[in-house]
């Protein structure tokens, strides 16, 4: 069922070295590759048959559901609605991403629109990772949308990774926090080259001590450019914080612009930015401990990314 | 075994106009030979030249003129990370903090392993950093005592031949600076490391076998502590109070 490159992609987006244990659903150049169901995660495709709903029962434990995608035909630009529901109580690991093969001349494009409704006490942890290999010279688009609804004492780990061969990527995260839950959102990206990247984010905390904090981790080599930015909204008493880092090497551009906005008078928000070359104090002592200069340089930013 | 021959060390004199620009001399014509597997303390005022000549040794800034031979190789024009091969290790007085870069990533680099193993039996050699350090991130978080702590550990870590390092106790609790001396006499003892500290703590200064004072990007003195005693005191008593004197002007003239 899976060929050479979709075992390589696959393994590069969701580590997986075949068919995955549990829940999963493989989506291929737009159509179904293979699904598999649990006896508390169900996974069908949506009414419209653009997408698919998985459905997670309340009180789910230690599962883990993989819905990764593989793209690989040229010209093909697929896109795809999701909607998880998390039931009360439930603690459940998703693995998602994307993975482009690009052969062609021909563009290839994939977006995903990812919904999550988070119940009650729910506790989700969701890895997306988004590659694109290949020697074809067509671009490689990838734009995912997340948005996450989070009911009261809720929590949601987002770990969203780009790391490389992704010519254009545009991100769109937006979240609805309800009272008692937290949000954690961390973003890594890497450009090279002549790719964009962009990152949107919308989030707002409704309820009464909801928290959020979003990290940002930019590099960006050669005449890449990445953008992000992030409006963090406070309706209610509540925590929010921004981290937002950006490395550039080579001429990279970058622009980072959090916003923080109060709209009750108890919120509590910090943000914290920077832009710049990898800081000359670092290099030295990576260097004094017997690395090169362009050694140092990769643990430096493997460390950043990690 | 470690040579410094003439070393002279200048900079461009930031607030001069472009028009007359003019060299400052940090270090001076400086030439002093480091035997192999001694203690020693560099001393001396604020803005000496103390630092300025630790990091020439270990090439962090390069010197203008004169020759660093090490066990025979003229290491002068050498970056840090051959130095830092050859065997010289520096412990910075402000280390580096990184993000997401952990103690153990930098224990791994300098011991050339990341065996578990081998990286506790480090950590117990040291004695000063628990094993609960291991994981944590070497970032602004970290306390400026935990964060010296780390440095002196990746330094005994590299099991250098030269260890150099800049006011150690910075930011140590009194409670650590005893411990810590006995460590790097621990570490001469028996590694026959040898060992530059740069400090104006009494308790590196006893604990050297040699001590150079630093005056004007010059040796003022050279010998042991007994000798530079009177020389220390003569310098901690201020001559210029009158000039001092009064709100308006209130610069050190010293």
């Amino acid at each position: 069922m899976l060929n050479a490159i979709d075992r390589r992609v696959l393994k590069e987006v969701a580590e997986l070295e075949g068919i995955p244990k549990g829940a999963y659903n493989i989506r291929k150049n737009g159509k179904l590759l293979g699904r598999e169901v649990s006896a508390n995660i169900n996974i069908e495709t949506n009414e419209k048959g653009d997408g698919i709903i998985i459905d997670i029962k309340p009180g789910t434990v230690n599962e883990s559901v993989h819905i990764p995608v593989i793209l690989s035909q040229a010209g093909l630009h697929d896109t795809v609605y999701n909607t998880f529901i998390v039931g009360e109580g439930a603690d459940v690991t998703i693995i998602a991403g994307c993975g482009i093969h690009c052969g062609g001349k021909e563009s290839e494009g994939h977006s995903g629109i990812h919904e999550f409704q988070i119940k009650a006490g729910a506790k989700v942890k969701y890895v997306e990772k988004h590659i694109a290999l290949g020697d074809g010279t067509g671009r490689r688009i990838l734009n995912p949308t997340t948005k996450v609804f989070m009911a009261e004492n809720a929590q949601v780990e987002m770990e969203l990774t780009q790391l490389g061969g992704v010519d254009e990527a545009k991100r769109f995260n937006e979240a609805k926090i309800g009272a008692g839950s937290v949000l954690l959102i961390t973003e890594r990206v890497m450009t090279d080259g002549e790719q964009v990247a962009e990152s949107r984010n919308e989030i707002e905390l409704i309820g009464t001590d909801s928290k959020a904090n979003i990290v940002s981790r930019s590099v960006i080599k050669g005449n890449s450019s990445q953008d992000f930015y992030v409006n963090l909204t406070a309706f209610a008493k509540c925590y929010g914080h921004i981290e937002c880092d950006a490395i550039i090497m080579d001429n990279g551009r970058n622009q980072t612009i959090p916003a923080l906005r109060a709209l009750h008078p108890d919120a509590e928000m910090t943000h914290e930015a920077s832009i710049g070359k990898i800081a000359n104090d670092q290099l030295m002592k990576l260097m004094s401990l017997g690395l090169d200069y362009d050694a140092a340089v990769n643990r430096i930013i493997q460390g950043f990314l990690k | 075994m470690l040579e410094l021959k003439n070393i002279t060390y200048r900079v461009p004199e930031s607030d001069t106009d472009a028009q007359s620009p003019s060299d400052r001399t940090i270090i001076h014509d400086l030439s002093f030979t480091f035997e192999a597997g001694g203690f020693y303390a560099i001393t001396g005022p604020n803005g000496s030249g103390k630092t300025t000549l630790a990091k020439l040794i270990m090439g962090i800034n390069e010197i203008t003129s004169g020759k660093i031979i090490f066990n025979g190789s003229d290491i002068s024009k050498l970056p840090i990370h051959e130095r830092s091969k050859a065997g010289i290790v520096y412990g910075f007085q402000h280390p580096a903090r990184f993000k997401g870069t952990t103690f153990r990533d930098l224990l791994s680099i300098a011991a050339g392993s990341d065996d578990e193993e081998k990286l506790i039996e480090i950590i117990s050699r040291v004695g000063v950093c628990s094993l609960a350090f291991l994981d944590k991130r070497v970032d602004s978080k970290l306390s400026g005592g935990e964060i010296k702590k780390i440095e002196l550990a990746t330094v005994i870590a590299k099991n250098p031949k030269v260890a150099i390092y800049d006011e150690p106790d910075t930011g140590i609790d009194l409670w650590t600076i005893g411990p810590m001396v006995e460590l790097l006499k621990r570490e001469q003892r028996e590694n026959k490391t040898t060992t530059i500290v740069v400090s104006h703590n009494k308790a590196f200064l006893e604990a050297a076998d040699t001590l150079l004072l630093i005056k004007d990007g010059k040796i003022g003195y050279s010998g042991d502590l007994a000798g530079a005693v009177s020389i220390l005191e003569d310098s901690s008593v201020c001559k210029f109070n009158e000039l001092c004197q009064g709100e308006e002007n209130a610069q050190c003239y010293r």
